[in-house]
């Protein structure tokens, strides 16, 4: 695998999943060793592993102490200036600001904590501190994954000023769009080998997208109108927040619908806001017909007969310590039954029974504890769960992360009967692979908007990729068929 | 193809029996731990002691001494199923003792009288420490000493910092906890409320509710139990229970003494947490909770007859509640542990 990455330059990095970009960073980090080869910096042999060199590395968990002031964050890497022993406050607040300077950006005050600010301003810090070790390449992480639109274009702006004091930046990314107008140069992997390096004003996104994909590709651009059911069991009409929107679409009684976009998209929160758990800033949602009013919490929502399976299954779904007929059963709402009604033992026993029997969840004890169980054993008690509950319609946000393959089919199995059953399923996912195979129809978001919609033989794994990737650049008007 | 199914049903079914096979014996020793202990304190005081430690007089003193601290057992548990601490359950008991002195002799109240404006004080005390833990968002341990700190200050003012003596206390208030032939009428309240409070956490959604918040808020605001709600109703029920406590422990001594209560709480405490590692083993639990008040009650009655001094007992509370934690701590490690090996043989199997 080759990369070269010239003085002041900002050099894009791409590659879908497995690519190879995290190991390359992690042996230029030192982490891992090289079985092979040579890494040259300013023309001389430098062995990452051993030394550690003038890089810096800033991920997408930027590492900063929210409580903590800005300078002591800057003091915290760079190091606390002393003077007989003690800490020199003047010289750490005056350092955190020259930092700031030496890249043209006007610093913030570095007495204020770093919890109070934006998430761009969050994201430069997290720059300016890995430059404070003297740095002349910076290598970003998806720097941009959690930023809004405008947000993101502030650190676009930040790193152009960067390159133009001569440091080097070699910026890893999923989003290809933002990459056009940015980066000068663009080195492309696949299976761990480097397929194209070329000047981005060579090349077009389609070409990016074949490059990482290895297989040429038909766009479908899908102009398909929003569908108009004649009943919708979900209108959602220009819903938004902070995070998300405005959307609106709509999903039909037996329809399994993607939300799809890359970490960080925002789509999270539409099918979050939908089910109560966060509230909207504007915006409409009919379920059946009926307007849910907008101040309603999860409880009432349940009760309309919305489910969601969230996606952080520990800490989130999962029930510790708890048995699988509690974890089965964990509330009143979900069981169907009212709060001070008595439960009784023997009959719940049969109904966790009867549920472990048709998901075959192993262990089949309804008495096992959740703790004992494999996670995608665990995931289908959670699946499971909500089937319970009845629901007429279900978010699932990626319901089946990091599970084996067998339950993985077990649950889309689960998913499509849901479905026939007459429910709408809502599937909030990452993993184009899981909507290709499980969805009706997709609708793609990037930067908080539906940005495209994929159905019938153009839902594809390679047309979702193309779009999520494309769609979702702040510069990008290619491949995108405007907002939803 | 029925005949495979079935095979490969049987291979994964032993393999995932295989960790719970090995963990049944712990999980027995676990669930009865406590019951067991509890008949060997009371066989081994028993022999050591046959005429004094079985005699009537001694079985009465120590249910009807210990019933207060059953009471308040009890009425720490309930916060404590969501992990919340309420601190303020000693301090609480002790005003509500003054109180319900105070009103009757200081201001001539009937007795029942007192006790509803006792009970309506302490529920109103339970609602003031669910308002400051989830609207105002303070840590409830910080929230619940800071508000039983205030209420000490409350009894010593009512009181002056004296002892309030009841000298012309009215029978039927003193005959609140008589003996009545050979049953105790303090333990008789605490078997109601005891009751009352397994249905509740045992049988009915509202008490899982507790458990599933216990376990995971997050999770438990996702299955649309409204946390605040619970974790507020936990503070009201502890109130009252404390109040009760108060009532009881007033009828029992007759005065009210500002300085009684603190002390109370850490029996209490090691109880329910000592409790926890019992019955269900991980979680705190109404037979756990009362097998603990009796183990500690009797084992400290046995050493003093056997002529332990009086500073003994410090010894043993705070003994206890370190054991009793640390017991439980090693009980959830090595029930982990099972888990894992669990899980992997289980996942071996898929």
């Amino acid at each position: 695998m080759d990369l070269a990455v010239g003085p002041g330059e900002i050099h894009a990095l791409v590659g879908e999943n497995g690519a190879g970009k995290s190991t390359l960073i992690k042996i230029l980090a030192g982490v891992h060793q090289a079985d092979a080869g040579e890494v040259r910096l300013l023309g001389e042999r430098v062995d990452p592993y051993g030394a550690s060199l003038p890089l810096s590395f800033v991920h997408q968990d930027l590492g900063l102490v929210d409580e903590l002031s800005v300078g002591e964050n800057v003091a915290l890497v760079a190091g606390f200036p002393r003077q007989a022993g003690l800490i020199d406050w003047p010289r750490v607040w005056a350092r955190a600001r020259e930092i700031y300077l030496a890249m043209a950006v006007a610093p913030p005050d570095p007495r204020l904590p770093v919890g109070a600010l934006s998430a761009a301003s969050k994201a430069v810090l997290g720059i300016v501190r890995a430059l404070a070790r003297q740095a002349r390449v910076v290598v970003l992480d998806e720097p941009t994954a959690a930023l809004p639109e405008p947000d993101a274009a502030h650190l676009f702006d930040v790193l152009r000023r960067l390159r133009a004091s001569g440091c080097s930046v070699i910026y890893v990314s999923h989003r290809l769009g933002e990459l056009f107008g940015l980066a000068d140069r663009v080195t492309v992997l696949r299976d761990g080998r480097r397929v194209r390096a070329a000047a981005m004003a060579e090349i077009t996104p389609q070409q990016l997208v074949e490059d990482m994909l290895g297989r040429s590709l038909e766009l479908h651009h899908a102009a398909h109108p929003v569908e108009n059911h004649a009943r919708p069991l979900l209108a959602v009409a220009a819903l938004e927040n902070a995070q998300a929107g405005p959307v609106s679409f709509q999903i039909g009684a037996g329809e399994i619908v993607g939300l799809v976009g890359l970490r960080g998209a925002g789509h999270e929160a539409i099918g979050r806001m939908i089910f109560g758990a966060l509230r909207p800033r504007g915006g409409e949602i009919r379920l059946d017909g009926t307007l849910l009013p907008a101040g309603e919490d999860v409880a009432a929502r349940i009760a309309r007969g919305v489910a969601l399976l969230p996606g952080d299954r520990g800490r989130e779904s999962a029930l510790g310590g708890m048995s699988l007929i509690e974890n089965l059963l964990p509330s009143a709402a979900i069981g169907g039954q009212r709060s001070w009604r008595p439960l009784l033992p023997a009959r719940e026993r049969r109904r966790a029974q009867a549920v472990l029997d048709r998901l075959d969840v192993r262990p089949r004890d309804p008495a096992a504890l959740i703790d004992w169980l494999s996670g995608g054993n665990q995931q289908k008690v959670f699946v499971g769960r909500w089937l319970e509950a009845k629901a007429r319609l279900y978010v699932m946000e990626e319901p089946t992360a990091g599970i084996d393959i067998g339950a993985k089919f077990a649950i889309h199995g689960l998913l499509a009967d849901v479905a026939r059953g007459g429910a709408g399923i809502l599937v909030v996912s990452s993993d184009f692979e899981e909507v290709a195979a499980l969805c009706d129809r997709a609708l793609v978001i990037g930067r908080a908007r539906i940005t495209s919609e994929l159905r019938g033989p153009g839902l594809t794994v390679d047309n979702l990729v193309a779009h999520a990737s494309i769609g979702a650049g702040a510069e990008a008007g290619a491949g995108a068929s405007g907002g939803g | 193809m029925d005949e495979q199914v079935s095979t490969n049903e049987r291979l994964a079914d032993t393999a995932a029996a295989r960790p719970h096979a090995s963990g049944r014996l712990a999980d027995l020793t676990a669930v009865y731990g406590l019951a067991v202990v509890f008949v060997l304190v009371m066989v081994v005081f028993g022999i050591l002691r046959p005429n004094s430690f079985f005699s009537t007089m001694n079985m009465n003193a120590v249910l009807v001494g210990q019933s207060v601290t059953a009471m308040l057992a009890l009425a720490e548990m309930v916060p404590l199923a969501t992990r919340q601490f309420d601190l303020s359950v000693g301090f609480h008991l002790g005003m509500a003792h003054v109180l319900m002195i105070g009103l009757q002799v200081q201001q001539n109240l009937s007795w029942p009288a007192a006790a509803a404006i006792v009970l309506a004080v302490a529920l109103l005390v339970g609602a003031l420490n669910g308002i400051l833990i989830t609207r105002f968002g303070i840590d409830s341990f910080i929230a619940t000493m800071g508000l039983g700190t205030l209420l000490y200050g409350v009894s010593n003012w009512y009181s002056g910092g004296a002892q309030i003596t009841g000298l012309n206390l009215p029978a039927s208030f003193a005959n609140l906890t008589e003996v009545i032939g050979y049953i105790p009428l303090p333990a008789v309240y605490v078997a109601i409320v005891a009751v009352i409070l397994w249905v509740v956490t045992e049988r009915l959604p509202v008490g899982r509710a507790l458990y599933v918040i216990g376990a995971s808020p997050r999770a438990a605001e996702l299955l649309g139990i409204r946390t605040k709600l619970y974790i507020g109703g936990a503070f009201v029920t502890s109130g009252l229970l404390s109040g009760i406590a108060g009532i009881m422990l007033a009828s029992i001594l007759g005065t009210g003494t500002p300085s009684v209560g603190p002390e109370y709480l850490l029996p209490a405490f090691a109880s329910t947490l000592l409790g926890a590692t019992s019955i269900h083993p991980g979680r705190v639990n109404v037979i756990g909770t009362l097998l603990a008040v009796l183990i500690l009650a009797f084992s400290f009655s046995g050493v003093q007859q056997l002529g332990a001094a009086f500073y003994v007992q410090y010894f043993f509370n705070g003994g206890i509640l370190i054991v009793a934690v640390g017991l439980s701590v090693y009980a959830a490690a090595r029930r982990r542990a099972l888990a894992a090996a669990g899980a992997g043989k289980a996942g071996a199997a898929d």
